[in-house]
């Protein structure tokens, strides 16, 4: 029951909305809650044991923190003199820390042996093999619950906020409950901090009608993207990454261009139905893309892609790091002995590392996430070496950095990082990646752009067509929005009878042009692997 | 007053208009695929070209997976029984098709006997996709647009070149991959597993057949490779559960005069052009004698079908010699 199957977007969300529309407040969460576990059990079956043992873990751990801090303050104000109480403070701030790492641990612990296990064993057996020895580990047969990757980074996070005293510990388990397993959340995030979402869903609005309309609409245009577009390109990414040997040159970049594409639109497309569900119920979730391509440079990319898990790193990672004991001895060294750019390089390099090896890590057990992870560490890093050198030629020559003679190269540049990136992060293998890399320099033949070469990707000329004008028709949306002519808000105020136009549109774009039934292939979602 | 008009009266308008948009839209390119069949996918061609047949001319309907559009051809039994009878088969026909294949074929049809091969009984459906598929067969068979929305593309690129000519449903096939694993209906009381959402759109078909005075019944295609006497168990228990009559031919592969070495079209799957003779004689000879049906080579209204049979003789009798020759050069 993916979010782009007609069970889910025909029974399933009508259903759910509808239950919700006729039951009291109360009974609305109770809804919410109950269809996020159906539709989990639709994937998991009784592996949903698990997202409730989840809440219960984080729910148990939220209140035990809270009842440190209590107590921690209690005592340390039955206390008259300074000392004791500050000793009495910073020994329950560690009981507490204690308990935040226990619990971060045991979920990541078995995010980790679920997903990376047979990482593990396949890397081991591969060195024991190569040393000649004939005793192997047995991989395992592991049954993963969906969503995992997602819901893990957001109790991790409920942790973090309440040990840090950003929110509250939650009293009530529903209201827990209600964050990790809101359905339309669950396959592929967003991944929200409690901040963002809690409230907003345990609050359970009324079903109104303008809010159906926008959520409907918004659903339409994320099927628009994954069907008429994406499940297109899948087929093209497909004859290349899995035949790569039989390509070289310009078709590589075809390749890594088309699958770029067919990643934004699926994801992108994917969160427009993901978010359209929970505008249906009154809930804004946090947007996870804002016009990627229009990104002036790498860090401006992920600030605008997945916006949602790099801002989880920043704020789980990142921080963290920034403030820990290591970076503030290396500033301390860095300023007697190294210089201030030496530092500054150094500081960067320290806190962007974990950022990236887990930003790798988290998208699965494959090498080619590792060094896609690490891809991005280093042009960050080499950004930020030579911003004193191209600050300096702003300087110089008075240029504007928001003027389009600057700015265009400065897309293109970052398009050139991002499809390179995608490359290796699609490959079937670090391996994989690395020769079709290095075939992109071979036998370069531009020619095969018109020579045919296109129609023999699996994709014929209609359905060529179509992919090039529906890419064309997102970018002129994205063009709209980057200008910020046009948002889902400003919809909404059109006229009548030219909004029902445009819905009627492209409703009958996805249902005339859509690549499903006879002759196609059902693409499942990407990041619902992750 | 504004708030009724807005909250109401305006999204019942919309998908009032929706509905009736998805109708023409439905109908438009139902006519569409009507008047050129080659603009349909060869999986929705059988069902397109039912629709084409002249209103009550067909006598028998079978319907079924690849196991039926594989081993009987109308054409042959027309030739030898004057029986109208047509294939509705499709690619992995589920239960669900099958039903709405019937249901369509009632709109303009009144066959007297619908068969029904039964390898797609067999096709496992858990409850949930079992829904599923039958609310998307539903949605399909109410609004075809969603079934026949890939049309325009061989509408602008012009004719399909992959497309197959069917003949009242059957396909010629003249390849051979012999079938070398031998016996397989080994005596057993055991029986298969029918899944409960296939039992109950059985029960369907079985009382859409009734309701309309139509004689089904159920009979399974040579398939060393798809059926056991567990199967055949589960078929006969079905069949007389409901009164109908079941026939197995693989019980019968003898009779039928089946050889393994040459009939076979990929390896004990399904038949090819000199296996579907094969059968499609004796069920022509079994339908005549079972149901009496008559013969109606010498009505006016079956003129076309003696037009076709020309050219089906033509065509069958290359694949036949095709089948042969990669007989003789395997041998």
């Amino acid at each position: 029951m993916a979010y782009h199957q007609g069970i889910y977007l025909f029974c399933f969300l009508p259903f759910v909305v509808l239950v919700y529309a006729l039951t009291p407040r109360k009974i609305r969460r109770a809804v919410l809650i109950l269809a996020g576990y159906v539709f989990f059990w639709s994937f998991s079956r009784w592996l949903v044991v698990y997202l409730i043992g989840v809440t219960t873990l984080i729910y148990g751990i939220g209140c035990h923190m809270d009842h440190l801090k209590a107590e921690g303050k209690k005592k340390a104000k039955e206390q008259g003199a300074r000392e004791p109480r500050t000793f009495i403070k910073k020994q329950y701030k560690s009981r507490e820390k204690r308990t935040l790492i226990a619990g971060i641990l045991l979920l990541l612990g078995i995010l980790g042996y679920l997903k990376y296990c047979n990482f593990f064993v396949t890397n081991i057996n591969h060195i024991l093999e190569m040393s000649g020895r004939s005793v192997f580990l047995q991989p395992q047969t592991l049954l993963i619950p969906i969503g995992i990757s997602f819901y893990t980074l957001e109790a991790v996070g409920y942790m973090a906020d309440v040990y840090w005293g950003r929110i509250h510990a939650e009293k009530n388990w529903a209201k827990i409950a209600l964050f990790l397993g809101f359905f339309p959340q669950i396959m592929e995030g967003p991944i929200g901090t409690w901040n963002e979402t809690a409230d907003a869903l345990w609050e359970c609005a009324p079903v109104r009608m303008e809010n159906l309309a926008q959520g409907a609409i918004r659903i339409v245009w994320g099927m628009f993207k994954k069907i008429v577009v994406a499940d297109r390109l899948y087929m093209i990414v497909q004859m290349i990454f899995e035949h790569y040997q039989n390509y070289h040159g310009v078709m590589i970049l075809v390749g890594a261009v088309s699958y770029t594409l067919q990643l934004y639109m699926e994801f992108s497309g994917c969160m427009d139905i993901v978010i359209g569900s929970g505008n249906l119920f009154g809930v804004a979730l946090p947007e996870n893309f804002r016009q990627p391509f229009f990104s002036g440079n790498a860090s401006e990319f992920w600030r605008r892609w997945h916006i949602t898990l790099g801002a989880w790193l920043k704020a789980y990672v990142f921080y963290p790091v920034s403030v820990s004991g290591i970076v503030k001895k290396w500033n301390h060294f860095g300023r007697e002995h190294a210089g201030k750019y030496l530092t500054k390089m150094g500081i960067f390099a320290l806190t962007l590392f974990p950022v990236w090896l887990s930003n790798g890590l988290w998208h699965g057990a494959q090498w080619n996430y590792i060094f896609y992870g690490m891809y991005y560490f280093v042009i960050l890093l080499a950004g930020e070496a030579v911003a004193p050198v191209r600050e300096g030629i702003l300087k110089k020559f008075n240029l504007n950095e928001k003027a389009l003679y600057w700015r265009v190269p400065q897309i293109l540049k970052t398009w050139v990082i991002i499809f390179t990136g995608e490359m290796f992060f699609r490959a079937n293998g670090l391996r994989a990646g690395l020769h079709m890399f290095g075939s992109i320099f071979h036998g370069f033949e531009l020619h095969r752009l018109w020579d045919g070469s296109l129609l023999r990707l699996g994709l014929s000329v209609p359905d060529l067509g179509i992919t090039v004008v529906g890419i064309l028709v997102v970018t002129v949306y994205d063009i709209l929005k980057e200008r910020e002519m046009l948002n889902w808000s400003k919809l909404q105020q059109m006229k009548v009878p030219s909004r029902w136009l445009l819905y009627y549109v492209l409703i009958f774009a996805v249902i005339l042009f859509g690549a499903y039934g006879t002759g196609y292939q059902q693409v499942d979602l990407i990041y619902a692997g992750f | 007053m504004q708030d009724f008009r807005k909250k109401i009266v305006r999204p019942v308008v919309f998908c009032a208009i929706l509905l009736c948009l998805l109708m023409a839209a439905s109908a438009v390119m139902s006519a569409l695929a009507r008047t050129n069949t080659d603009l349909v996918q060869n999986r929705n061609k059988s069902m397109v070209e039912l629709e084409n047949e002249p209103a009550d001319t067909i006598d028998v309907l079978v319907i079924g997976d690849s196991e039926s559009y594989t081993t009987v051809s109308p054409m042959e039994i027309w030739d030898k029984e004057g029986i109208p009878s047509y294939v509705g088969g499709q690619t992995g026909q589920k239960i669900q098709e099958s039903y709405y294949m019937l249901k369509k074929a009632l709109k303009t049809q009144k066959p007297k006997v619908v068969a029904i091969e039964t390898n797609m009984i067999f096709r496992s459906q858990s409850a949930v996709r079992g829904i599923k598929e039958t609310l998307v067969q539903t949605m399909l068979y109410y609004f075809p647009v969603f079934r026949l929305h890939n049309s325009w593309k061989a509408w602008v690129t012009g004719e399909d070149k992959r497309s197959q000519t069917f003949y009242k449903g059957f396909v010629l096939r003249d390849v051979v991959e012999a079938y070398t694993g031998g016996s397989y209906m080994k005596k057993t009381a055991k029986t298969e597993r029918m899944s409960r959402i296939t039992r109950f759109m059985m029960d369907q078909i079985v009382s859409l057949c009734r309701k309309n005075n139509i004689q089904l019944f159920l009979y399974s295609a040579p398939s060393p490779k798809n059926y056991s006497f567990r199967k055949h168990n589960t078929m006969e228990a079905y069949a007389r559960e409901n009164g109908l009559k079941y026939l197995d031919l693989n019980l019968k592969i003898k009779e039928l005069g089946i050889n393994w070495s040459e009939d076979s079209l990929d390896k004990g799957d399904h038949l090819n052009i000199l296996g579907a003779v094969k059968v499609s004689d004796y069920l022509g000879r079994y339908l005549k004698k079972e149901y009496h049906l008559k013969s109606r080579k010498s009505e006016s209204t079956y003129r076309s079908w003696n037009e076709s049979l020309i050219q089906y003789r033509e065509a069958a009798q290359n694949a036949e010699k095709q089948a042969k020759k990669k007989v003789k050069a395997g041998s």
